[in-house]
Formats: structure tokens, sequence, C-alpha cells
């Protein structure tokens, strides 16, 4: 009788425990893997503002090289620092593009 | 009775509690559920409008005007900032007016949205920062600050098109935006869920332009000398290739810093003698007149029902051909009146005066053109003068483009191409004739006509030495609203076809109240040359070189012997002195330019002999001869002395 009653109450305890542990295990996961997401989200997020910070300053820094280049720049500096100018159009010589055969078109 | 043991007790409590729990998800789930998924979609989502990206716009040859590019507003939240004082320093560094840094500071405030938009990476410390908040805004970044931005246009605050393109292609440009549910965190801040995003903007489609880049810079560098130099109100010049219809420039300058508009087709202007050319089309066209046939001009001064009418160029009696070539306002008046009222009004309708062109700008001037009924007396002599209508530029380098196409009046075109972001192309513009408005010999004719214009007549100073050039010159008074004609204010404007026999641009320069001079030929004619200098010299400036190597102008070679009066020996140039850095050399050529009527422009090539190599195509050059480098022979060829027409050939042995 008191065999089996020990019994009883040492598997009853087994039970409770296997419970407890299933409660807390299945709990830690639910807030393991929201904390993963959260994680997860935060880096995307980061990583979304990254690129967008790196295309606005490629857009910037391609709008700048661009103006940089731009004739209006450019020239102003050209004719001023280095003494160049325009040529004449007699000074232009476009060469005629020869014919397979030889001869001009 | 049996009494249950504790473990029993327990075992028991805890399948009440695992009852309770799920009776209690049961009534949240089941019962109150979508009160509670609604409660949790409030706390956990807001919805927010997730901008599209805006759609870039090229120019022709693909290169990137303006692209849109994300900034960053920052709002502050004081109190939940730990370091105020490191939060100044940040503010500091980020270019923030101190005003703004003060007021962002102040632990009283609650809240503060600091004005100007920062580029992200700039900020990136501040956003980082606790009680820093950041707002993402679009911008577009322009590639260019000069006046193209007068066609791209601007974006208002909320992102929608002002002006330009950005407005008239806005639907297309600007995309679609969605308006999504956004998952936030516990404090509010925006987090990436798969819950929230449902669906993804569609980013806006881009647009081509048929404006080259090149020759936009050069036309605004051309009229912002030219308006300068001449302290001019403002001007415009136009180019477009006149077979397809695309405007390939469109350069616009006003003195009133306020104006931002695209003025070539928003203002209007009386177009005076760039007008003629279209009368003596329309002449020909109906067999009224002939190039060649003479009418009095009355040695310049002719009076007409009560109006007197004077001449720059006075003659007794001018052909067709001469009436255009020095724009006798009376010639014209004369032929004119070969034509009825109605043939007049027909004549320009048909050309497009009085009617927009529905270029995709906005606010497009139509410019006016009354109806015959409305005329006046005299107002047949001024149409054919020119005056008493008004045309936009666009519409004046359209009916231009007639003449240079061989008839046909073409749309214009300013977009090229529209393409959506996946590569489908939506839109791709089609050289489209609305109508002939003449027949092929009579543009011919007066292409002709035009030619002699600049070869000998009002504007030579825009004539070219290795391509003919053909183009009208046009000089029109001023009128002020309420004060009508101002004396001493001028439209100086010319249109030029290049090249003159198979034209690829034509050009309209326009200058507005210049007040050093005021002729078109003397002014906005030099002014055509300078952009189609700096044109022919460009890499890429929309031109089919391969037709310009066939276009040039005869080279002419002239027998010394044969050419009277006979030419003194030529010239010799000698070396530069070292210490002179440029190198240029200065040297009389044995007659001027003025001097020889028949030929004027024929000069003697000079003896470059005792000249290093490079000092003797300089020489060459600065004479105004194209050298070609040859390894035979000696010397020139032709030889020193020889007399040949600006731009002709000589070729230069590289023997010593």
């Amino acid at each position: 009788m008191a065999k089996r009653g020990i019994g009883v109450r040492g598997r009853g305890r087994w039970i409770v425990a296997a419970v407890l542990v299933a409660f807390v295990a299945v709990a830690a996961a639910v807030i393991t893997r929201r904390s993963y997401g959260f994680a997860q989200a935060g880096e995307i997020k980061a990583l979304v503002a990254r690129r967008a910070s790196l295309e606005s300053d490629r857009a910037q820094l391609e709008a700048a090289i661009r103006e940089a280049s731009s004739r209006a720049r450019l020239m102003p500096v050209a004719e001023r620092r280095l003494g160049m100018r325009v040529p004449g159009e007699s000074q232009v010589i476009y060469l005629k593009r020869q014919s397979r055969s030889g001869g001009t078109p | 009775m049996v009494r249950p043991s504790r473990i029993t007790i327990v075992f028991l409590g805890l399948v009440l509690f695992a009852l309770a729990l799920i009776a209690q998800a049961a009534k949240v789930q089941i019962i109150e559920g979508r009160k509670w998924a609604l409660r949790a979609r409030t706390q956990q989502f807001r919805g927010a409008t997730l901008p599209a990206p805006r759609g870039a716009i090229f120019d022709g040859t693909g290169n990137i005007l303006v692209e849109s590019r994300q900034l960053v507003q920052l709002e502050i939240a004081p109190g939940e900032v730990r370091d105020l004082s490191q939060l100044s320093r940040l503010l500091r560094g980020a270019k923030v007016d101190s005003r703004s840094i003060r007021t962002a500071t102040d632990p009283r405030r609650k809240y503060v949205v600091l004005p100007g938009f920062y580029p992200p990476s700039d900020v990136a410390a501040l956003t980082a920062t606790r009680g820093v908040h950041s707002r993402p805004i679009m911008d577009r970044a322009y590639s260019t600050a000069g006046g193209i931005r007068r066609i791209i246009g601007r974006l208002g605050p909320d992102g929608s098109g002002l002006d330009g393109i950005e407005l008239s292609l806005d639907s297309v440009l600007r995309g679609d935006s969605v308006r999504a549910l956004v998952a936030r965190d516990s404090r509010g801040r925006t987090i990436e869920s798969p819950d929230g995003w449902k669906s993804v903007p569609r980013p806006g489609s881009d647009v081509t332009l048929t404006i080259n880049r090149s020759l936009q810079e050069i036309c605004e560098r051309a009229l912002a000398r030219a308006a300068d130099s001449l302290d001019a109100d403002g001007g415009d010049i136009v180019v477009m290739n006149p077979f397809t219809g695309d405007i390939l420039a469109m350069a616009s300058r006003r003195s009133n810093s306020l104006s931002s508009g695209n003025t070539a087709v928003t203002e209007p202007f009386e177009p005076g003698s760039t007008l003629k050319p279209f009368v003596a089309a329309a002449l020909l066209e109906r067999g009224l007149a002939q190039p060649d046939e003479i009418v009095d001009t009355y040695n310049g001064q002719f009076e007409w029902r009560g109006r007197v009418i004077n001449d720059l160029h006075k003659a007794p009696r001018l052909s067709l051909r001469d009436v255009i070539r020095y724009s006798s306002n009376i010639g014209i008046v004369q032929f004119a009146q070969r034509l009825s009222p109605r043939e007049k009004y027909e004549m320009l309708r048909d050309l497009g005066f009085g009617m927009a062109t529905a270029v995709p700008l906005p606010a497009e001037s139509e410019g006016k053109l009354r109806e015959p009924k409305q005329w006046s007396g005299t107002s047949a002599a001024s149409l054919a003068m020119g005056y008493e209508l008004s045309v936009t530029p666009l519409q004046l380098v359209t009916a231009y483009a007639a003449l240079a196409n061989g008839g046909e009046l073409v749309q214009p075109q300013i977009v090229k191409e529209i393409k959506s972001q996946a590569g489908d192309v939506l839109y791709r513009s089609q050289p489209h004739a609305i109508r002939r408005v003449m027949s092929e010999p009579v543009a011919r004719v007066v292409r002709e006509m035009l030619v002699a214009v600049v070869d000998s007549g009002t504007a030579m100073k825009a004539d070219l030495a290795t391509y003919m050039l053909g183009g009208k010159s046009g000089t029109a008074r001023r009128v002020v609203q309420g004060r009508g004609y101002v004396p001493g204010s001028y439209t100086a404007s010319f249109v030029g076809l290049f090249p003159a026999d198979k034209p690829q641009y034509v050009v309209l320069v326009k200058l507005d109240s210049p007040r050093r001079a005021y002729f078109g030929g003397e002014i906005a004619a030099p002014v055509t040359k300078v952009v189609l200098l700096a044109a022919l010299a460009a890499r890429n400036a929309a031109l089919n070189k391969g037709e310009l190597a066939n276009a040039e102008r005869v080279e002419g070679v002239l027998d010394t012997a044969r050419h009277s009066p006979p030419v003194d020996a030529p010239v010799r140039v000698e070396a530069a002195p070292a210490e002179i850095p440029t190198g240029s050399v200065t040297f009389d050529l044995p007659f001027s330019r003025k001097t020889v009527a028949a030929d004027k422009s024929v000069r003697a090539v000079p003896d470059v002999s005792a000249l290093p190599l490079r000092d003797a195509v300089r020489a060459l050059h600065q004479a105004g001869f194209r050298v070609r480098l040859s390894a035979q022979g000696r010397g020139t060829t032709p030889r020193a002395g020889a007399l040949l027409a600006p731009g002709s050939i000589v070729r230069l042995s590289q023997q010593p």
C-alpha cells in the first residue's frame, strides 16, 4: 500500500514537473522567437536605412560630378587658366568616311 | 472518504489553470476575437503612405538630368534625449542653424521639427541618438544648375510637379504610392514586418528628353554672354532638328531673377523681319511672284495708306530675292499686296502661328494671330513686316523647320521616350508631319534666299567659312503693356538653318531689349555663329558629322595670276620670340576682306617656311585656313601667296 502510494506520488511529481518544463520551454521558445524576430526586423530596418542613405549619397555625388564636368563649369576654367578657346570651324575637320571599295561614299 | 494526495491537488490545480487558460484563450480568440484583433492591430500597426520613387529625367544622349534621392527631416523630442549638450554638438556638426539648435535642446519643449532636409549620411550620428527621430523625404538631385531647369521644372513641398516637365508629365514620373500598414514596436518606431507590407509602391517611369545637354549648355553660355555684354533684359535660344522636330536645346534667360518659366514657349513676341521669308514662300507657292521679279522700293521711303515705311538698305528697286537679302520693308509690303488678307491669314495659320504647338510643356502660349475681319487698314502691311502678330520662339523655329525640311510643318518633340522601371517602353516619339505648308521647290528657293542673307545680306556676321548657313535676321520694336511701342526698345532675332543645303539645326537666337546695339543681324546673328562653332567643336552636340563632312563648302583655289588686282608678295611670318608664351602671331594680310568686293573672303597663304611646325600650323589657322600635314614635298601646298577662301585646306609638309 505504502509502496503504491509512493509510486503514484513519484509519477505525479514527474508529470507535474514535465508539464511545468514544457510550459516554460514553450514560453521560452515563443519569447526567443519574438526576440529574434525583433532583432532581425531591427537589422533589416538598419540595412534599409543604410541602403537609402547610400543611394542618396550616390545620387548626390553623381549629380555633383556631372555638374562639375559640365561645360558651364569647365569652360570658364579652361579659358581662364589654360588659355583654351573654342576652335574656329575651319580648325575642325571631319574626315569623310572611306567606303569599302576605297573611294568616298 | 479517500483523501486526495497533495500531488493530486497540485495536479488538479494545474489542470484547472490550464483549463482556465484554454477558456480565456477561447474567450479572447473566439468570443472577443474581433475586438482584440482590432485593438492589437491599432497598437502594432499604423497606416502610412509609402511614397513611390519618382522617375528620373535623361537628356537625349542618356545623361541623367535629375533623379530622386532620399533626404531626412529631423524631429527631436528633447525630453527623451539623455545628453542635450552632445545633441547640441551633433546638430552644430550637421550645420543646423543656431536658432533651431536652441529650440531643439530646450527641455521645456515636447517635440521639435527642424526645418530643412538633410542627406542621411550627414546626420547618421544624430539619427542614432535617443530622442531624435527622422522622417524620410524624397527630393530631386539635379545634375545641372543651369537654365535646363526651366525645362525640367520643380517640385512642390508635397512632391508633385510645379512647372516644366515635372508638372506636365507628373502622372508618369510620380509612380503609384500605396497606403499601407506599417508594423511598429512598443515605442512606436517602425519595424520591418512581413505582416505590414502587403503591397509595394510602383516607382515612376523614366523620361528621356530630346534635349542635348552639351548643346543646351553651349546655348546657355552663349546667351548669357550676349545678354550680359549687350545689357539685354533677356533672351531665348531654341535649336531644333527640322526633320524630326526634336527640340535639341531651349535656353532662356531673363534679368528678372524671379522668372523661372520656360519663356521660349510662354512669352510670345512680334517676330519682325524673320517673318518675311514666309511671305515670299506664299507668293512663290501661289505663283504670284518670281524670285528675280523686281518691285519699286522708292529709295528707302514709301508712304502707304498714310503710313511711312522705311528701309535701312535704300534702293530704287529690288527683286524678291534681294528684298529678303536686305530685309526691305517696302519691298515685302509691295509684294505682299498680291496676297489677299485671307491668303495671308491662312499662310500664317498653316505655319502654326496663333495656336499652341502641343509640346508637353505647361503654360504654352498660343501667340496671337487675328482673323482678317479684325484687321485694320494697315494690318496687311504690318503682318508682312512681322508686326501685329505674336509668336513664341518655339513656333517660329517650327515654322522655319518647314523651310529647312522641304516644306512640311513637323510636330515639335521634347519627350523622346518614356520607359517604365521594368524597362518597358511606354512611349517613343516618332517624327510627325502635321501638314505640308509649301512645296519642296519653293522651300529650296527660299533657302537659297536665306543663304544670300548670311552670305551678303543683313546677317553677314553669322557667316561661316567652311559651311553654308542660311538665315534671316529680325529687328522689331517692343511693346510695353499700356505704353505701346517704346522708343529704343527692340527685339533682335536671327533664325539660322545649318548647314543650308540639308539643315541639321534650325537655330533661333532672340535678344530682348539689348541696350548697346539692336539690329538682329548685328547682335543675334553672331550669337548663332558662336553656338554653331561650339557645337561643331563639341564631341556630341546632335550633329551628324558624317553628313557635315560632305556639306563643306567647295574649296576654291584662285589663281594669283588671274586674280586682279595683283597681290603683293606674301607676308612672311617670323617665329615668335621665345619669351612670348602664347606663341600668337599677328600679321596683316595684303588686303582687307571688305576691299575685295567680288570675293572678299579670299586671302593669301602666308609664308611659314621659317616657322617651327607647331607655329606654322597655328599661323595658318589664324589666317583662316585648315591644315593637313603631309609627309611629302616642302612648305605649303598651295604655295605661299596663293589666294584661297577661308576654310580651304592647306597641306603643310612635315619635312624640315
